[in-house]
């Protein structure tokens, strides 16, 4: 076994990171199950139960990352996927369709030989929970029919008024039971309780600590860039509920902690002006966001998504899990969103918004308008909205988001130095 | 004219016109309107308390208030619907019920820009389990008790268990009315048939029960003629405007079958026996199935597809696509490879409520039925 | 006997004059297109070339996005057929066409006897069509004609890889901004379009010979993209802006010999 303990944090995230991908690899080769899940379905049952786990999502991103979605998007087109469709499933769907030619015909397709991301099983089942958007449920049904396995849903009704009424997590609950019935089915045992407990136990150390990297950004200056946290959700999404995730966590909090007492920051130079990014990253052009938005002597010190693994709950209690599970701020009304992004843009202390309109999600962007509008009326920061996609790289244009940050930034400094923005 | 088309004429200047149905309705009863966004909401709750339910289906009309708040992908039922709220065109309505089936109608229903009170509620989508079925019950009882409040009104398990009847009625009356439609496609062409179906949201469904019923019965009294053009089936959100039934009309088609989310998915089913009414009309979306906004883990829309054009001697499928619909659209591969499978020829068009354009349109339907 | 085939295009007007069903008498082609004085004037200019009347036609018939402005034509047919139609008299070998015209991109794939068996059309968006090429070849200042040559002398094809060609402008207008060779960036917005039109290929199913045709067939960038990204040779249509009015002359033929279904 490797040694980890004289690892940094980031060294840490590259190699479980890997390590996941090749646990999977390796329950596939040995006739163990794999499961594809959702980013945010609940991972304590699977896990409880020793089956190995890919996330799409996150394995999307990292293609889009590595400049590599374009083959898969293309693939999917052939398939029918309409381009105005969600591209993290496009990129999957893709992605699947090339593993599954490989199965058919022993022969690896070119584009999957060529994919610059980490090698996938394809499934035995698959898990979705629709806390991040309703697409999840839609492209899951595809999965499961696609390769005729089992699908485990766990569906957490859109919270229209808060706080969560019981009846609610009584359903969710339910349907806990009934993704253990079905587990024990597929994997042919009993469900191990007392495993399940230790992982809810893990889950929530992970989580802690996860919400200690994350509150590290209310410093000012702040030790931490929360495109960092872009990168390091990979964990959060794969391994919240192993100790890969805690263990990454803890050392990149410490880390941190080390560095804002030796006065060591983010921002290399002097932090300026500090922003919260609402939405996902543009993960093809992240490194051109993240410059534009440092040349401008701007940092990242809010953002919501990354609060959207934030699930503390209290082991042993469904209801509470359930809670945890379908609190998602955008699988809530308008006043809870605007509430919880009110939050993350002073807790961050933050002189402007940015909005993605991603092309991708629907639900991450048709209330940016309301929102924005609600937000300025409470705290009177500028704020701008850009076009852009998760993993098409062919909806964004960095002029566009050039031009629009620089206006932005215009518009923090003016309040800065005291002319009112009204 | 004749009774059937004096029928016809009827129904479809009341899908033309559903202010006027409503301002009937008012005159005729004193009560007034509730707004039914799509899709799949509980209408009988409105009815059990007296009131017009009104289908809110958006319409043919250029956008420009709505660009301030939906980008340009959303879908364009939902942007003009958009369009129409800003301009006031729902604010005589006393309330609107709210259904949240897909990411986009999540979001339109914390931003209604009228003047009404919205009644949001959340369909179960892991439906086959008892406890969806619980789940949607209290959700129709806080539908219920919120209408109560608004419209100061009580709403009885007995009138409930009437409404359900009612409504009941009307759909074994609609699916008699598809079957026989397909048989006088000389009579009933593409649009005389929407037209017919459309006019249910915005009547109070025993009179349009009612007038259907006598079609039927006129329609079914005439002999079969041959027919010469092609039959299809309409698979979809929608299938307007007008226009585009217009090119497959002229393209000598005949509607034989739909499988719209605004025609033949509401009535397909009835809703089943019980005791308690909310539990009753909460085991309707248990039991219905085919819809892509309907979680189904077995997709059976693409089989279901299959046998309706067996059943309906159909000679190939019309995709009606609402543009920017993501549920419909992921649907669409699945069901696509299924029929080609089966040998079952199909033809994407793409749904627009804005476009004044459709000449790709009848590209694609002229050379669809050159190639059948 | 004469029949004449009548193509009304978004950007261009086509008309063909066949002589007993196989005798192409005259092909002639202006480059505007429906609502404008370009189908007179093509029409015009065909019957004077080939020193015949209108009423010297046994039969007409209009196709394109125009065909039912028309007045002249017995019958309308759609422009998918008519393609195949042409095509398939043109390349008889021919079972998958790749059709790029002004607005509009089409994969048909036929069947062993030049029937239409399934088609793919582009979805209301400009991309991937002759009028992006339009766009581009604005913002680039270099006529399209001279694309193609441009293209063959790139050494690195730049990436123009946006769906929206309003960003796709801005993409352009960046590189060159950032002083990539125009050669290159045409190379890369040659191959965009080739992206979007083998995408509908690829959901008919590409099998050979594959035939070109539209007035982007023209673009040899183009179709070297094409046979590129399908890793297939590609063959263009002859005169290929015209074939698809050559299918309408052709049908016209054989409804009045009786011979069409």
């Amino acid at each position: 076994m490797t040694d980890t303990t004289n690892m940094s944090a980031k060294e840490l995230l590259g190699f479980y990171q890997e390590e996941l991908y090749e646990e999977a690899r390796r329950a596939k080769k040995e006739g163990k199950l794999v499961c594809w899940s959702a980013s945010v379905a609940p991972s304590e049952f699977c896990v409880a139960m020793d089956i190995a786990m890919i996330y799409p999502e996150t394995h999307a991103a990292g293609i889009g990352a590595r400049k590599g979605a374009l083959d898969v998007l293309e693939v999917a087109d052939e398939k029918g996927y309409n381009v105005d469709t969600c591209s993290y499933a496009r990129v999957n769907m893709g992605y699947m369709e090339l593993l599954k030619q490989e199965a058919l015909t022993g022969k690896t397709p070119e584009k999957l030989e060529k994919s610059p991301a980490a090698r996938i099983p394809l499934p035995d089942l698959v898990i979705t929970c629709n806390n991040i958007c309703n697409t999840l449920l839609k492209w899951y049904e595809n999965l499961a029919v696609e390769l005729n396995i089992p699908l485990i849903i766990i569906d957490v009704p859109f919270n229209h008024t808060m706080p969560i009424p019981q009846y609610s997590k009584d359903y969710i609950a339910e349907q806990f039971k009934n993704a253990i019935s079905q587990l024990e089915e597929i994997c042919g045992r009993k469900f191990d309780y007392d495993k399940f407990l230790k992982v809810q136990e893990q889950t929530q150390r992970s989580v802690a600590q996860w919400n200690r990297i994350a509150s590290l950004s209310s410093h000012k200056p702040s030790p931490l860039n929360g495109f960092d946290l872009f990168n390091y959700m990979a964990l959060i999404v794969c391994a919240r509920s192993r100790d890969y995730a805690e263990i990454t966590f803890k050392k990149f909090a410490d880390e941190l902690e080390e560095n804002l007492k030796n006065g060591i920051f983010a921002f290399k130079g002097n932090e300026q002006k500090r922003v919260t990014w609402e939405g996902i990253a543009v993960w093809p052009h992240l490194g051109h966001t993240f410059k534009g938005l440092k040349n401008l002597g701007n940092i990242m010190t809010g953002s919501a998504y990354p609060g959207l693994w934030n699930l503390s709950y209290t082991p042993g209690d469904m209801s509470s899990m359930a809670e945890a599970y379908t609190r998602i701020y955008i699988n809530t009304c308008l006043d809870n969103k605007v509430k919880v992004l009110s939050d993350i843009i002073s807790g961050g202390k933050c002189d402007g918004v940015i909005y993605h309109q991603n092309r991708s999600c629907k639900l991450m962007s048709f209330l940016n308008v309301e929102t924005a509008d609600i937000l300025q009326k409470q705290n009177h920061l500028p704020y701008v909205s850009f076009d852009g996609d998760q993993t098409d790289p062919r909806n964004f244009a960095p002029a566009q988001f050039d031009t629009r940050i620089q206006a932005l930034d215009e518009m923090m400094k003016q309040n800065k130095e005291g002319v009112s923005n009204e | 004219m004749s009774r059937i088309e004096t029928i016809i004429s009827e129904l479809s200047s009341i899908s033309n016109n559903p202010r006027k149905a409503m301002e009937d309705y008012k005159k005729e009863t004193g009560k007034g309107a509730v707004g039914v966004m799509p899709y799949y909401a509980p209408e009988e709750i409105i009815h059990a308390a007296g009131l017009l339910p009104v289908g809110i289906w958006g319409g043919q009309k250029s956008i420009s208030k709505a660009r301030a708040y939906l980008p340009p992908f959303a879908c364009s039922i939902m942007q003009s619907v958009m369009e129409m709220q800003l301009e006031g065109v729902y604010d005589n309505l006393e309330a609107i019920l709210f259904p949240v089936p897909c990411d986009t109608l999540k979001c339109l229903s914390q931003k209604w820009k009228g003047t009404s009170p919205v009644i949001v509620f959340t369909h179960p989508q892991n439906r086959k389990l008892e406890a969806a079925n619980k789940f949607l019950a209290e959700e129709y009882r806080l539908v219920r008790e919120k209408l109560e409040r608004i419209l100061d009104v009580k709403i009885s398990d007995e009138a409930l268990h009437k409404s359900i009847d009612i409504y009941n009625e009307n759909r074994k009356v609609m699916r008699e009315f598809t079957d026989i439609a397909a048989a006088y496609p000389q009579i009933i062409d593409p649009i005389k048939r929407h037209a017919i179906i459309k006019a249910r949201s915005f009547m109070e469904k025993s009179k349009h029960t009612a007038m259907v019923k006598e079609l039927n019965s006129e329609l079914k009294s005439l002999p079969v003629e041959d027919f010469t053009g092609k039959r299809v089936v309409l698979t979809g959100i929608m299938a307007e405007p007008n226009e585009v039934l217009e090119i497959l009309k002229e393209n000598g088609f005949a509607v034989v079958a739909d499988d719209l989310a605004q025609e033949s998915r509401q009535f397909r089913n009835d809703v089943p026996l019980g005791t308690d009414p909310l539990y009753r009309l909460a085991k309707w979306w248990q039991e219905f199935d085919g819809c892509s906004l309907a979680t189904d883990a077995k997709k059976s829309r693409g089989p279901m597809l299959i046998d309706t054009v067996k059943a309906s001697k159909a000679d190939a499928v019309v995709v009606c696509m609402m543009k920017f619909c993501d549920p419909e659209e992921f649907d669409y591969p699945i069901y696509y490879r299924q029929l080609e499978e089966a040998g079952i020829k199909s033809l994407f068009i793409e749904i627009d409520l804005e476009t004044t354009s459709f000449e790709q349109t009848k590209t694609r339907v002229q050379s669809f039925s050159e190639m059948l | 006997m004469f029949t004449m085939g009548i193509d009304i295009g978004s950007s261009s007007s086509k008309v063909v004059i066949l002589e007993d069903g196989f005798n192409i008498i005259a092909g002639e082609v202006i480059q505007i297109g429906t609502g404008s004085t370009g189908p007179k004037r093509v029409l015009d200019e065909a019957l004077s070339k080939s020193s015949l009347k209108l009423q010297d036609m046994a039969r007409i018939i209009a196709t394109g996005y125009g065909r039912s402005s028309v007045d002249e034509a017995h019958k309308q047919i759609s422009e998918i057929s008519c393609q195949a139609k042409g095509v398939f008299f043109l390349v008889p070998s021919a079972k998958v066409i790749i059709d790029i015209g002004g607005q509009d991109v089409k994969a048909i794939k036929l069947d062993s006897k030049g029937c239409v068996k399934q088609f793919f059309m582009n979805d209301k968006c400009a991309a991937g069509t002759g009028r992006f090429l339009d766009v581009m070849s604005r913002v680039l200042e270099v006529n399209l004609n001279e694309m193609a040559e441009y293209d063959s002398r790139a050494t690195e094809p730049a990436t123009v890889s946006s769906t929206c060609t309003v960003f796709a402008e801005s993409e352009v207008i960046s590189q060159l901004s950032n002083g990539v060779a125009k050669e290159n960036i045409i190379a890369g917005v040659h191959q965009s379009v080739a992206s979007k039109a083998c995408g509908l290929a690829y959901r008919c199913g590409v099998e050979e010979d594959i035939v070109m045709c539209g007035g982007v067939a023209k673009d040899e960038g183009v179709v070297r993209a094409i046979s590129k990204e399908l890793k297939k040779p590609v063959i263009v249509a002859p005169n290929p802006q015209i074939t698809a009015a050559l299918g309408a002359a052709i049908f016209a033929f054989e409804e009045v010999m009786g011979t069409n279904k």
